[in-house]
């Protein structure tokens, strides 16, 4: 026979068992026992300390790898997964086949686990949590119309009640749901709360649910299972193609374009890789998705092979195409032209590097240029013409030295980058101020003011350059060069 | 045929040949000063031009920015300009002040050379981009042909500004190129109205190096407010002012 095992943690101030295995709760272990009772009792008892952080990890990761199953999947911690099978059963051929192959799937990694599936969360995790003798040890399937008698033999506790109602309500001698459902609901709110009669609604399917889900849910969903794993390039680069196709007749059909795909590898030993794109303008094209992804699947480690590949498009709009005109061949739609240009530009270089500049309503030069999608609409306003600025501007200014008249001349020679040139003509002074609501008042100190002056030199060289803060006699000004105009 | 019919023939061929005989029109400057020393009247669409710096331009390429952005203005009207860059310092309000199209320009900002050559190969090739601009230090003859490829597809033209962002020597710009002209370009001191304060409209001395079916020439060039956004101020004579680069002599 095997030795039983617990994992031990500090609780309450002793050494108490956090969970039992099978052979454990045999000899009549149960969790919150005291790890000296439990080992007096089971001399061979085997312990090792619970890490509640590495369980949330590997929860996290089933989660992860429950997606090749449905692409709403939740955590339900410490030991849950909820997944919202709705439209995706058909895919095994039933509930019950796709169940039995979850529950295979899972024994195969070494994972012992029960499932139910259930028309409610509430049922579903009462029956997964407390079921027993339905069909099977391991397993559940409620139809909509045995909600109630299904749940009607479960303990109260399976109503996902706090620890502390729950005790109350059984010692009272309710000890089943059935029991709890027939009293009167006011009755039941005044005496434990409104939690009671919340959660008996939320499993009997009176009240929606709203869960979290690792993923936002997509219905916009397809996935591709290989009978035998696949790992050669070549294959992987076919099914993306594949089930790009499968994905896109669907949104072609209902006239949706997708702006964001993701495209998950399962493979066999449970890891999912998966990859994002991103278009700028919706789409569904399915041999430019496919491309899209092309130069990133090599990326992609098989490892043994990849047994399923789900593909989920995120931020599906309604897409219209526009009719391309008749007579004019340069006017080219930008679905045609610019929207690919752009999506190979930032899947390949980062999001950030393709933008288009648009007027930021700030004074500070910096700050004056904002980033924006480069096929987003032109909107806002413009920048003022009566206020010259560089072609370019220096991140950071570059320190000059500067022979300038007192107190507000342009200066008459700076010296920049080693050579001294000479001010032929001078423009200036523009102040340039921070603005006074980005910082505390106190802060706003004249040291903060710029003043700007546009400088041309004897051999034409046209710059930017500002004296930090006002004019004083003690202290010479510095000077800095921002720009050059060309 | 007489011989001198003959070599005419074959002269028209080569010139045609020269310009890239799937004509896709030129870009006018509006001045026949210049217009008359580029091969069909203007800076030929469907392939490359270069423009360079010289000293601290090398690193700034801010009038060579200036200037190829003020050539390109009038291709923003039928579509789009892409400009690809190492160094994210080209400033779009400073573009607006040269009455440059900002709502047609998408910048790109790549990490190398060799993205940056890609980039503007990709954005040259595409349909809806009418000029693509990228900063690069070195086109060699294959990116260069490349690049005359991907111009030639749907007729946008190409301009790369010679430039190392981050500083470093520049490399002796070879001879061999496969760019349809070459513009050495320079600040010039401008000109302020009588009795205007402060700077008048901003000046270039603009040198055509290489030209292929043209004349070369050096001229005298200012912002404009015109119809045309380049107004030649005056022909710089002596097409000979600098001595050949010392460099050609290492072969």
């Amino acid at each position: 026979m095997v030795a039983p095992f617990a994992l031990v943690a500090n609780e309450r101030g002793a050494r108490r068992l956090t969970a039992v295995d099978e052979a454990a709760a045999c000899l009549g272990l149960y969790i919150g026992q005291k790890a000296t009772t439990a080992s007096a009792l089971a001399p061979d008892l085997i312990t090792a300390d619970a890490d509640p952080v590495a369980d949330a990890v590997a929860l996290t990761a089933l989660n992860d790898w429950c997606s090749r199953f449905s692409p709403a999947v939740a955590v339900d911690p410490p030991d849950g997964v909820i997944m919202d099978i709705a439209g995706v059963a058909h895919l095994w051929g039933g509930e019950a086949a796709m169940l039995d192959d979850l529950i295979a799937r899972l024994a195969a990694n070494g994972i012992p686990a029960r499932a139910a599936v259930a028309p409610t969360l509430g049922a579903a995790w009462a029956v997964a949590h407390f079921g027993s003798g339905l069909c099977a040890k391991d397993r559940a399937i409620v139809s909509p119309r045995d909600v109630a008698a299904a749940l009607a033999p479960l303990p109260v506790a399976a109503l996902r009640l706090t620890a502390q109602v729950a005790t109350q309500i059984t010692r009272l001698g309710l000890t089943t749901i059935g029991r709890l459902a027939a009293l009167p609901r006011d009755q039941l709110t005044r005496r434990f709360g409104p939690e009671v009669v919340l959660r008996l609604d939320q499993a009997m399917g009176r009240v929606r649910e709203a869960l979290t889900f690792r993923r936002p849910p997509s219905p916009w969903f397809a996935r591709l299972a290989f009978g035998d794993p696949i790992s050669a390039p070549d294959d992987m680069t076919r099914v993306t193609g594949d089930i790009a196709l499968k994905l896109c007749a669907r949104l072609e059909a209902e006239g949706r374009g997708g702006r964001r795909f993701e495209i998950g590898f399962h493979r066999l030993d449970g890891l999912v890789c998966t990859l994002t794109i991103g278009l700028a303008l919706p789409g569904r094209d399915a041999a430019r998705i496919a491309r899209l992804f092309q130069p990133r699947l090599e990326t992609v480690d098989p490892g043994f092979g990849v047994e399923v590949v789900t593909l989920t498009a995120h931020e599906v709009e309604t897409l219209s195409f526009r009719q391309r005109r008749l007579d004019d061949a340069r006017e080219i739609a930008p679905e045609e032209g610019l929207a690919p240009l752009v999506d190979r530009l930032t899947n390949r270089l980062g999001a950030t590097a393709v933008w288009r500049a648009q007027a930021h309503p700030s004074h500070i030069p910096e700050r004056a240029s904002a980033r924006r999608p480069p096929l987003s609409r032109f909107v806002g306003e413009k920048w003022d013409p009566e206020r010259p600025r560089p072609v370019r501007l220096f991140r950071r200014p570059e320190p000059i030295d500067v022979v300038a008249p007192v107190p507000d001349d342009p200066p008459i020679l700076f010296r920049w980058r080693g050579r001294t040139h000479r001010v032929r003509l001078a423009e200036g002074p523009e102040r340039l101020a921070r603005e006074w609501w980005r910082a505390p008042l106190d802060d706003a100190d004249p040291a903060r003011l710029r003043d700007y002056y546009r400088v041309e030199d004897e051999t034409g060289l046209r710059v930017w350059l500002f004296r930090a803060g006002l004019y004083r006699a003690e202290t010479p000004a510095k000077w800095w060069l921002h720009g050059l105009f060309g | 045929m007489s011989r001198e019919a003959q070599l005419l023939a074959v002269r028209g061929k080569l010139a045609a040949l020269e310009v890239g005989a799937r004509g896709r029109g030129v870009l006018a400057f509006g001045d026949a000063r210049i217009d008359a020393a580029l091969p069909g009247g203007g800076l030929p669409l469907g392939r490359w031009h270069e423009a360079v710096g010289k000293g601290v331009e090398i690193e700034t390429a801010a009038a060579a920015g200036a200037f190829v952005a003020l050539v390109a203005t009038p291709l923003a009207a039928h579509g789009a300009v892409v400009w690809v860059m190492r160094r994210d310092d080209l400033h779009a309000p400073g573009l607006a002040s040269l009455n440059f199209p900002v709502e047609h320009l998408i910048q790109v900002c790549v990490r190398d050379e060799a993205q940056a050559l890609a980039a503007l190969e990709d954005a040259l090739g595409t349909a809806g981009v009418a000029a693509a601009i990228g900063e690069a230090g070195d086109v060699d003859l294959i990116a260069g042909r490349r690049l005359q490829l991907a111009c030639e597809k749907h007729g946008a033209a190409g301009f790369v500004i010679r430039r190392r962002p981050f500083g470093g020597a520049a490399k002796p710009s070879g001879a061999g190129s496969a760019a349809a002209t070459r513009w050495i370009v320079a600040a010039a001191p401008s000109e302020p109205a009588p009795g205007e304060p402060g700077l008048g409209a901003a000046r270039w001395r603009v040198r055509l190096e290489r030209c292929r079916g043209g004349q070369l020439g050096e001229w005298m060039m200012e912002k404009s407010d015109g119809p045309y956004p380049l107004r030649v101020v005056a022909e710089l004579g002596d097409r000979q002012l600098e001595a050949p680069p010392s460099f050609r002599r290492a072969g």
